[in-house]
C-alpha cells in the first residue's frame, strides 16, 4: 500500500484533526472564541487512560479491550467534561473576546501544568499501555469516522434548528439577539458545553489509538493549531472546520518529503491561508452552490439510444 | 531578613523580563487591538542575536553548522544590536501578517492566525539553520564585573542587577517618550481611536510600524538578557515566556503601560516566592493570578473599562 499518499493511521489523525476542529467551532458558531478545547480533550484522553489501564473490570475476558467499554469511557468522559464546562462556562463567559481567549489559555494550561506534576494523572512521564480496542489502524479509522460523521451530522442538524440559528444571531450583534428575546447567556453555555463534550469523547478515542497520554498533548500549541483548522476551513458552517481539520493536520505528514522544511511551510500556509482567504475555504453560500452543482449532474442512468 | 532581600531581589529580576515581554505586547495591542503572537519567537530571535554577536559559533545540527561571525562583540554592544536586529524582524511581521488584513479590514481574529504562523515560521527557521540545541550565553562576556556582589547579606548574580538596570532605563525611557513627545502622543492617539487619529493628520500607519519596532526591539533585549541569564533552551524557548507574558498583559489591564510593568513585577515576585519542593506549580501561579483578575476586574488591575458601544 506504499502507493497511497494517505494511509489508516494519517486518516484516523486527520479525522481526530476534524473533530477537533468542531469542538472549536462550535463556540465560535457563537461568536466566542474559547481556545479551551485541548483542556477538555485532554481530560478526556487522561480519564480513559486511568479508567482502562487501573479498571481491571473494563478489560473484560478476551486480548482485545471490548469495544462497549471505549463506549462507557466516552460517556463518562462526555459527563465529566460536560458537568465542568458547565461551571466553568458560567464563570469565562461572561468574559469578551480576547479576554475569553487569553482566560481558556489560562485554563489550559493550569490543567496542563497540573497533570504534569500529579504522579496519579501520569505526571511527566504519561501514561503508558492503554488497551487496543482495535488492532489495526483501520479499525480506529472506520469507529472514529462514525464518531465524526455523527458529530457533523447532529451539527448540521443544529445549524438548521432554532438554536443554532439563535448562536448565529449572536455572533453577528449579541445585543440584537438579546433584543429579540434570544436568552444569550443560555445559548453561549450550550454552546460551549457541547464544545467540550465532543472534545472529551475525541480525547478517549485518542488515548486509546494513541496507546499512551501525557500531559504534553494538551498544550498552548494545540489551541492555536485547532483554531487555526477553523479559521483556515470556514467558521461558519460545520464542513468548514471538518475539512480545515482534515486538511491541516494531513499537511505537515504530505510534506515529509520535503523535510526540515514541512512546518515552514505549514507555517506559510497559516500565514497566507487568511489573506487570501478571509472568511475561510468553506462557507455557506459556496457550499450551496456546490450541492446545486451536485444536484445538476444527472444521474448514471444508462443510454439506451445512439446517435 | 537575608532571605526576604535575596527573594525580592530574584523576583523583581524575574518580573523585569516579564514586564519588558508584555511591554511589547502592548505597545502593539494599544494601537491595534490584536495580540501579536509571534512575539515570543521575535525574543527567541534576539537571544540567538545576542549569542552569534558577541561571537559564539552555531552547533552542529544546523544548516549554519560551525558558523561563527568574523568578530566578537563586547556584550554591551551586542545586545542594543541584536534588538535591532529583533526591530527589523517585528517589522517585517507587521508587513506580512498584520497590514494586508488592515488593507482588507478583515475579521481582527484572523491577526491571530496569521501572527501565529509568522511566529511558526521562524521557530522552524531558526531551527533549520541552528538546529535545535541549547545554546549558553557565557557570562564570562560581562568582562569585568564579578559573577555575583552581596548586597545587605543577599548574594546576587551581576546578571540579575543588569536585568532589573536594563529593564529599568528602558521602561523610563519609554514612558518619557509616550507622556512627553509628538510622536508619543500621536501613538496614544491611535490607541484611542484609528480613525479619527488619521483625520487630523497624525500618520496612524506610521505609528503601528513605531510600535511593532519597540516591541521589538524591547522583546530582543529581553531576550538576550534571559539568554545571558539562564541560556537559550531552543528554538521553543521564547513560547513560554510568550504565555506568561499574556498573563502579565491581562493582569496589569490590556493595553496599559505601567500596568504591564507592574503585573510583570507581581508575577515575579508571586513566583519567586514558590516554595522549592512545589517548584513544579510555579507556572501555575501566573495562569492562576491571570484567571483570578480576569474574573473579578475583566479590565486588568490598571486597565481602563471602556463603554460598550452600540
Amino acid at each position: 500500500m506504499d502507493s497511497l499518499l494517505i494511509d489508516a493511521s494519517l486518516l484516523q489523525q486527520m479525522l481526530i484533526g476534524a473533530l477537533l476542529g468542531l469542538s472549536v467551532y462550535l463556540p465560535l458558531r457563537c461568536g466566542q472564541l474559547s481556545l479551551a478545547t485541548p483542556g477538555f480533550y485532554a481530560i478526556g484522553g487522561t480519564l480513559a487512560a486511568l479508567l482502562s489501564t487501573r479498571v481491571a473490570a473494563l478489560g473484560g475476558a478476551e486480548p482485545v479491550y471490548p469495544l462497549s467499554s471505549v463506549l462507557l469511557e466516552m460517556l463518562l468522559a462526555a459527563g465529566l467534561a460536560g458537568g465542568l464546562a458547565v461551571g466553568i462556562g458560567r464563570v469565562v463567559l461572561r468574559l469578551r473576546g480576547v479576554y475569553l481567549a487569553i482566560a481558556t489559555i489560562a485554563l489550559v494550561e493550569i490543567l496542563r501544568v497540573t497533570t504534569l506534576n500529579q504522579e496519579s494523572l501520569g505526571g511527566a512521564v504519561g501514561i503508558f499501555g492503554i488497551p487496543q480496542p482495535f488492532l489495526d489502524p483501520e479499525g480506529y479509522a472506520l469507529f472514529t469516522l462514525i464518531a465524526l460523521a455523527l458529530v457533523s451530522w447532529l451539527c448540521d442538524r443544529l445549524e438548521r434548528q432554532r438554536l443554532g440559528r439563535a448562536m448565529e444571531a449572536i455572533r453577528e450583534d449579541e445585543l440584537a439577539a438579546a433584543c429579540q428575546g434570544i436568552d444569550t447567556d443560555r445559548t453561549k453555555l450550550v454552546a460551549f458545553v457541547l464544545s467540550a463534550v465532543v472534545a472529551a469523547i475525541t480525547g478517549v478515542i485518542s488515548a486509546h489509538f494513541l496507546n499512551s497520554w501525557n500531559a504534553r498533548l494538551g498544550n498552548f500549541d494545540a489551541s492555536i493549531t485547532t483554531l487555526a483548522f477553523v479559521v483556515f476551513g470556514g467558521s461558519r458552517t460545520w464542513a468548514g472546520p471538518v475539512l480545515g481539520g482534515l486538511t491541516l493536520t494531513a499537511l505537515p505528514e504530505l510534506l515529509r518529503p520535503i523535510g526540515d522544511l514541512r512546518l515552514i511551510v505549514f507555517g506559510l500556509v497559516i500565514l497566507v491561508g487568511p489573506l487570501l482567504l478571509p472568511q475561510g475555504l468553506i462557507t455557506p453560500e459556496r457550499l450551496q452552490r456546490l450541492v446545486r452543482l451536485v444536484r445538476r449532474i444527472p444521474p448514471l442512468a444508462p443510454r439506451s439510444e445512439g446517435p | 531578613m537575608q532571605d526576604l532581600l535575596q527573594l525580592l531581589l530574584n523576583g523583581l529580576s524575574t518580573g523585569a523580563v516579564y514586564a519588558l515581554f508584555a511591554l511589547g505586547y502592548t505597545l502593539v495591542f494599544s494601537v491595534l487591538g490584536v495580540i501579536n503572537f509571534a512575539h515570543g519567537a521575535v525574543f527567541t530571535l534576539g537571544a540567538y542575536f545576542t549569542y552569534f554577536l558577541i561571537g559564539g559559533a552555531a552547533g552542529a545540527n544546523g544548516l549554519l553548522a560551525g558558523l561563527q561571525l568574523p568578530f566578537a562583540l563586547p556584550f554591551w554592544l551586542a545586545l542594543p544590536l541584536a534588538g535591532l536586529g529583533a526591530a527589523a524582524v517585528a517589522l517585517l511581521i507587521e508587513r506580512t501578517a498584520f497590514a494586508p488584513l488592515r488593507q482588507r479590514s478583515a475579521d481582527p481574529l484572523l491577526a491571530l492566525i496569521t501572527s501565529l504562523g509568522a511566529g511558526v515560521v521562524l521557530v522552524n527557521l531558526i531551527q533549520l539553520l541552528v538546529g535545535a540545541e541549547s545554546y549558553a550565553i557565557p557570562t564570562g562576556a560581562l568582562a569585568g564585573l564579578p559573577a555575583a556582589v552581596r548586597i545587605g547579606g543577599a548574594q546576587v548574580r551581576s546578571v540579575q542587577l543588569l536585568l532589573l538596570l536594563v529593564a529599568a532605563v528602558l521602561l523610563t525611557l519609554l514612558t518619557l517618550w509616550i507622556d512627553g513627545t509628538r510622536s508619543g502622543k500621536g501613538l496614544r492617539a491611535v490607541s484611542e481611536d484609528p480613525t479619527t487619529a488619521r483625520l487630523l493628520g497624525i500618520p496612524s500607519d506610521r505609528m503601528i510600524q513605531i510600535a511593532f519596532g519597540l516591541s521589538g526591539f524591547l522583546a530582543g533585549i529581553a531576550g538576550g538578557l534571559v539568554g545571558l541569564s539562564v541560556s537559550i533552551a531552543g528554538p521553543y524557548f521564547g513560547i513560554g515566556y510568550g504565555l506568561k507574558g499574556l498573563g502579565v498583559l491581562v493582569l496589569g489591564g490590556l493595553g496599559s503601560v505601567p500596568g504591564a510593568v507592574l503585573g510583570g513585577l507581581i508575577i515575579g515576585l508571586a513566583e519567586a516566592c514558590v516554595p522549592a519542593d512545589l517548584s513544579g506549580y510555579r507556572d501555575v501561579v501566573a495562569y492562576g493570578f491571570l484567571f483570578v483578575v480576569l474574573l473579578v476586574r475583566p479590565q486588568g488591575l490598571l486597565g481602563r473599562v471602556l463603554p460598550s458601544k452600540v
